[in-house]
């Protein structure tokens, strides 16, 4: 059995979330969708072991909220803290707002930020391209697998698909199931002769790296 | 209180409500339109700032955040991560960043605790302005912030003897070599400038350099160490 990807959507607007929820199930993603920054929290801290979203997609506005005992930020913070291998997308109607972005940046230093004035479908399209990206010869295919082109033989593993959203940048996993499972997709990818390949920086930290030549890595002193 | 004066005070109709920001308390709760940030009640000793990570880090420390946001905007997201700190968080968040900051970008007083990190580490200091008493000679100083953004980019940007910054953490070496070492990323980000570097990295540094047959090497100018072409009469310590 598959186990598709979860995507946590903070949206306090019930319409949008609906739509977004719809879009990610249509991809075969699983939402984990919340209307209150507390649900959001509640939804992290009950999937805290069985899974860890590959995507989050937050609106840092939430004056439509049924509970406002918790805010945007504090959800934010809980994903830079304990869900670092979480893409994160903050969109608003006032992100050309200095202190906005401070306060976004300060809560989650990595998080992208959208502006929600382009529209709904501006951010799908933004979020379709991360998902539906290519990386040297390999795509992802459904929200689920990632494909090798040249052979279109599939690997199943969401810490795969994790690491092709987040190409280029590195991937901090979070327990040894997650390192074993990115080193078994490492090696996949040698015996597929790949033009991508795993590449180390240690501490669970891993990327993909779109070269040829193989990388010796040499430890270092810091 | 009085239950006199109390009566001017806004009272909604249900505890339920005021929580909600509806009834006459609804503009001390906050309006509850689309557009309204409602991101105050972060608890700051929680921050995603404050979040112990080996990632390559820029540390911005200003009073408002102004130039955190610029600094941004000119560092690829691969390079570094940006840490926006005020001056009484920069110290806590500069410990944050494992093993220490790659850079720390600066318009604002520091504390001791941080004028100590940039003088004890190898980390590259760029000021707007004129820098603040206690930090070491080897702090860039800008007038202009075009100056120091620009100075910023091309420093993430470095490529010494084909070696550059490898995304997130380390150095790639000229023959593709990952060598994970927070000091050669400081030396590279310093070049052609000098560095402090302790004894044990500039040994270290020298060895892979050599091994993988780098054409440049680490060099002491004074209490400093500079990244120089490799000779004969390069004297290592």
């Amino acid at each position: 059995m598959r186990a598709n990807p979860e995507v946590l959507i903070l949206e306090d607007d019930a319409e949008t979330l609906d739509e977004l929820q719809t879009h990610f199930t249509r991809k075969r993603f699983h939402p984990l969708a919340a209307r209150s920054a507390s649900r959001a929290l509640s939804l992290l801290e009950h999937n805290r072991y069985s899974s860890r979203p590959v995507l989050a997609i937050v609106d840092w506005d939430l004056g439509k909220a049924p509970d406002r005992s918790a805010s945007s930020g504090d959800v934010l913070s809980r994903l830079a803290r304990e869900l670092r291998e979480c893409a994160v997308i903050v969109y608003s109607q006032n992100i050309d707002a200095f202190n906005v972005r401070n306060q976004i940046q300060r809560s989650h230093p990595r998080a992208l930020l959208h502006d929600k004035r382009d529209g709904d479908a501006s951010l799908l399209e933004r979020v379709d391209r991360m998902l539906d990206r290519s990386v040297g010869d390999l795509r992802i295919h459904d929200g689920t697998v990632v494909v090798h082109a040249p052979s279109l033989d599939q690997h199943h593993h969401r810490e795969a698909i994790r690491l092709v959203v987040h190409h280029p940048d590195i991937v901090t996993f979070h327990s040894d199931t997650a390192t074993k499972a990115v080193r078994r997709f490492g090696e996949w990818l040698a015996a597929h002769e790949s033009t991508v390949r795993l590449v180390s920086h240690g501490n669970r930290k891993y990327r993909l790296a779109v070269t040829v030549p193989q990388t010796p890595v040499s430890p270092g002193t810091d | 209180m009085s239950v006199w004066a109390a009566l001017d005070a806004p009272c909604p109709p249900t505890i339920h409500e005021a929580d909600r920001g509806h009834g006459p308390s609804r503009p001390s709760a906050s309006i509850g339109a689309e557009g309204l940030h409602v991101g105050e009640t972060v608890n700051t000793s929680m921050l995603g700032v404050l979040a112990p990570d080996r990632i390559r880090s820029v540390v911005v420390v200003s009073d408002d955040g102004e130039l955190a946001v610029a600094v941004r905007e000119v560092v690829p997201p691969e390079i570094a991560v940006v840490r926006d700190a005020r001056p009484d968080d920069a110290a806590a968040i500069a410990a944050a960043c494992l093993p220490w900051p790659w850079m720390v970008v600066g318009a604002a007083a520091v504390s001791r605790e941080m004028a100590t990190v940039l003088r004890e580490r190898p980390v590259l200091a760029l000021w707007l302005g004129s820098p603040p008493p206690g930090l070491p000679d080897t702090v860039r100083r800008f007038d202009r912030p075009a100056a120091l953004l620009d100075s910023v980019a091309a420093t993430c940007n470095a490529e010494v003897g084909g070696m550059r910054l490898a995304p997130g953490s380390g150095v790639e070496l000229h023959d593709g070599t990952l060598f994970r070492g927070a000091s050669l990323e400081a030396l590279i980000g310093a070049h052609p400038g000098s560095i402090a570097l302790s004894s044990r990295a500039f040994r270290t540094i020298s060895d892979v350099l050599a091994r993988h047959d780098v054409a440049w090497t680490p060099a002491r100018e004074g209490a400093l160490v500079t990244l120089a072409r490799a000779t004969a009469m390069t004297v290592r310590s």
